[in-house]
């Protein structure tokens, strides 16, 4: 029950998306997880309806749809913004100022991490190492990466300027 | 239990003892039917082993592994020829030992999981305990699969690490829950809880009508479970009209009937006095 209680309260989308997805899979319960990744990437989350009907056209009982839409950190059942911000946390991230950078999205943004805009704008994360160590400390924002931010940068990452522009 | 062992007839040897087996069963069903004891919580003959509370480690070794040896759930572990199996040596005890402690850390107020802690000579957790005790569930997860096996397949876990807990989707009242009890019924540590009152049950938070028996009133079972059963087993409406007791004593009328015998219901008195058992539910024992 918590897991909905918590979501902001927009319209569930619309799910025409899922019936195009499921029809390029087999029908049968392998496709599962496949299928959840299409569905995650297409709304940025999992949402109810979508996963019911995941569950009725793959035969797999609504349940473990969800036990599977929870296990995994890539779903989320929770709504996300259309631009989900990921700042990474990991060893080498937090000695290179990470925490720095987690204060300033949150100021920016006026939300914590794990939480989303209330214009569905953006959701801000934290992750552990994304293996880029090297070029930390790193943000993913939506499709780009980040290398050596300072909380300076923080407003052109937002704008979606990309370090080359 | 679907797991058909069609193995050889080998010798192995369980705490000293020459037991035959063949190969590909399971040492737990091997052990118990030579009468030695191997604790195992989540194993149930409804359902296929899981492997997944550990308790049924033993220990084992070859004459040809040089004194190497290592442990193994029973539950799960195939029998092979030469096998020498030790159920209650120091590692394998101090393996149950290290569960119940963690166990017990977190579910310190569950009295099954105290009692199996003391019975290791822990009567305090050596680990953090929670915060929060939450439940009693240790996530053995013989709820989950009996569940799946009647049918339904309304619980699993949801979420993982230490958020790991069994749930309906969405963490709400599973829709696909038929209020057998079942899982309630199997559960170890009795953590499930099921409220009955004023004809109905309450089980996962979701709130059911009792078929009542047409003849003596009480309640039997779920109407969602009666026509779950019902439709499954292809039983019919009446199926579930009679309650156990006023069955038989139908059956025994119309067996006198058949034999123009005056009917005794004095006879039937020991019968009628057992409790009721839900005809749905898995009553087997573990
Ligand atoms: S009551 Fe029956 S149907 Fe409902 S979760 Fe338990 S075993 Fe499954
Ligand atoms: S509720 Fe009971 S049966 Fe289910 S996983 Fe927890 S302890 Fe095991
Ligand atoms: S710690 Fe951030 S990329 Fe490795
Ligand atoms: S009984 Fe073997 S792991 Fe639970």
């Amino acid at each position: 029950m918590s897991a909905t209680a918590a979501a902001p309260a927009i319209p569930e989308p619309d799910l025409a998306p899922v019936d195009a997805i499921l029809a390029g899979y087999p029908q049968t319960e392998t496709s599962l997880v496949q299928v959840l990744q299409d569905v995650n990437r297409t709304f940025n989350y999992l949402p109810c309806h979508a996963l019911e009907k995941v569950a009725a056209s793959l035969g797999v009982p609504l349940a473990r749809v969800f036990s599977v839409a929870t296990f995994y950190k890539a779903f989320s059942i929770k709504p996300r913004g259309k631009v989900i911000i990921r700042i990474c946390t990991g060893t080498a991230c937090h000695i290179r100022g990470a925490p720095l950078l987690v204060d300033e999205f949150v100021r920016h943004l006026g939300i914590r991490a794990g939480e989303t805009t209330p214009d569905m704008g953006f959701t801000l994360e934290t992750v552990n190492c994304v293996g880029a160590c090297a070029m930390a400390p790193v943000v993913i924002a939506g499709p780009r990466h980040h290398g050596g931010l300072s909380p300076a940068d923080v407003p052109d990452v937002i704008q979606g300027k990309s370090d080359d522009d | 239990m679907s797991h058909e062992p069609s193995g050889r007839v080998v010798k192995i040897e369980i705490d000293g003892r020459v037991v035959e087996a063949r190969t590909g069963e399971f040492l737990l069903a091997v052990a118990r039917r030579a009468g030695i004891d191997i604790p195992a919580i989540c194993q149930h003959e409804a359902v296929d082993p899981a492997g997944n509370c550990r308790m049924c480690l033993v220990e084992i070794t070859k004459a040809s592994w040089d004194g190497w040896s290592r442990l193994v759930t029973a539950c799960l572990y195939p029998t092979e020829q030469d096998l020498i199996v030790k159920t209650h040596s120091a590692p394998v005890i101090e393996a149950r030992t290290v569960l119940c402690d963690l166990w017990l850390a977190r579910c310190p107020d569950s009295a099954y999981v105290q009692k199996l802690a003391a019975e290791f000579g822990i009567e305090k957790t050596s680990y953090q305990p929670a915060a929060v005790p939450t439940d009693q569930c240790i996530l053995c997860g013989l709820c989950i699969r009996v569940c799946e096996k009647l049918g339904p397949a309304a619980i699993y876990t949801v979420n993982r690490g230490g958020r790991k807990k069994v749930a309906g989707p969405f963490e709400g009242p599973p829709p696909d829950c038929i209020g057998c009890a079942a899982c309630a019924e199997v559960c170890p540590t009795s953590c499930i809880t099921v409220a009955e009152r004023d004809g109905t049950r309450t089980i996962w938070d979701k709130e059911f009508q009792l078929l009542a028996c047409t003849t003596c009133g009480r309640t039997l079972v779920t109407i969602e479970e009666a026509r779950y059963f019902g439709r499954k087993g292809g039983l019919g409406e009446s199926y579930y009209q009679l309650c156990d007791r006023c069955k038989r004593l139908q059956t025994a009328q119309q067996a006198t009937k058949v034999a123009g015998l005056p009917l005794t219901v004095g006879g039937l008195g020991e019968a009628s006095g057992r409790p009721f058992r839900s005809p749905g539910s898995l009553t087997t024992s573990r």
